[in-house]
């Protein structure tokens, strides 16, 4: 920890909020590289949302006691690319709901990733594209292929909901040693994972460790 | 040949760019329609005929059971290529919202079909009710920020304008120095673009 001669809660913000953002940072490069919407980090958006906050009102007292100008860019130059970094990371998810509104509607796990407004948009997205298409296609269909879900009363489950690729292959860096990994179920590939190495891997396979955080999207 | 017309919706799809759309096609588009009500109508009749000679309709395999198969077969494929085309007219449109913004320009509308326009109408006030819970706009910041702070030259007259706590007059072909974020929805109404020396 280096001595700052600024003010401590500057100091302290400062420091507290390079971790956030780099945990903010790695939330985005995760949702930006995965094929399906990942689980809302709500109490790290919250507190960046709060930092963000903080740099705003330190911005605000440099304004009013005259701070050099150069400290004050640098000040704006990070809180812009924090709010960025925020405003992208949201955006992802929503245009990811916005694709596959209905699938996720369908999906309680799926759901149960998302943050309360993202559900209320997620729910009213599907209505919206619902109607939409009720509106002008099914209507005038004959009866008995007039689902949204299904191709007609004799289709067995819900085959016209687009989903996402799982199985897309994606860069990936190991945080640390995980051994050998079996790739798929029937034990056939497997593949031994090393610290900080680089992988190009199917996204299904590898897709519990990303959740559970040992291995990162790039 | 069953199902060709409705290719055709599938091909202006495809040769069309990315991002961008072709008018709405009502005349194919309901001339797909009339073909699955003519499929139904047929698949009605041939049904109907095995019924009236008393055979299982689930088991019987003589040429009318193949006939309403295939009907039946065509009419879900005529169905799922017009899905298809409104499915993805509808993503195309929805990136309207995040490039453009809430309000389309005119030559965007005259190709969309009325349902469209409703379509539109409600996804982006879905959105708008996101940011609002949020707090936070989500419409700016599109691109990484290199520097708080762009040089823009004014390409139409917009007037006073009231940025921060000072008032900035934008007129045709001037140079102004402004925040990043205020600068963002002039430049992506195509207003104001970034000048680089």
């Amino acid at each position: 920890m280096s001595s700052w001669d600024d003010d401590e809660t500057a100091a302290s913000a400062a420091e507290a909020a390079t971790t956030d953002v780099e945990l903010l940072k790695r939330a985005w490069r995760n949702e930006k590289a995965a094929p399906e919407v990942l689980r809302f980090d709500s109490p790290l958006v919250s507190r960046v949302r709060e930092q963000i906050q903080l740099l705003e009102e330190t911005l605000d007292d440099f304004a009013d006691s005259g701070v050099d100008d150069l400290v004050v860019s640098l000040y704006q130059m990070d809180l812009d690319r924090t709010l960025f970094l925020l405003r992208s990371y949201l955006r992802l998810r929503l245009q990811k709901i916005e694709k596959y509104t209905m699938h996720i509607s369908r999906s309680d796990d799926l759901l149960s990733r998302l943050s309360p407004q993202e559900r209320r948009f997620a729910k009213s997205c599907a209505e919206i594209m619902e109607k939409h298409l009720e509106q002008s296609v099914l209507s005038k269909l004959p009866y008995g292929y007039d689902s949204v879900t299904r191709q007609s009363l004799s289709s067995t489950e819900d085959d016209m909901v687009p989903e996402p690729q799982l199985d897309t292959f994606v860069f990936c860096k190991t945080k640390s040693d995980v051994g050998a990994f079996q790739l798929d179920d029937i034990g056939e590939e497997v593949v031994d994972l090393v610290a900080d190495d680089l992988y190009v891997l199917r996204y299904k396979s590898i897709k519990g460790l990303v959740e559970g955080g040992r291995i990162d999207l790039i | 040949m069953y199902g060709r017309h409705a290719s055709q919706l599938l091909k202006e799809i495809d040769s069309s760019e990315a991002g961008q759309l072709a008018p709405f096609n009502s005349d194919v588009f309901d001339q797909v329609i009339r073909e699955c009500n003519e499929h139904n109508s047929q698949f009605q009749s041939l049904i109907r005929k095995m019924v009236e000679q008393n055979l299982d309709i689930e088991t019987t395999r003589n040429e009318d059971h193949y006939g309403a198969a295939i009907h039946h077969l065509s009419l879900l494929r005529n169905k799922r290529c017009l899905m298809a085309y409104m499915y993805n007219r509808a993503e195309v449109i929805q990136s309207f919202r995040w490039k453009v913004g809430p309000v389309l320009p005119h030559d965007i509308q005259e190709k969309l079909h009325f349902s469209e326009k409703e379509y539109f109408k409600n996804h982006s006030a879905a959105i708008k009710s996101y940011i609002s819970k949020m707090d936070i706009d989500l419409t700016v910041d599109m691109v990484p920020p290199k520097d708080p702070y762009i040089q823009v030259r004014v390409l139409e007259d917009i007037g006073e304008v009231s940025l921060g706590d000072h008032s900035v007059s934008l007129t045709k072909n001037s140079l102004h120095f402004l925040r990043r974020t205020d600068a963002e929805q002039f430049i992506s109404q195509g207003l104001m673009e970034e000048f680089l020396e």
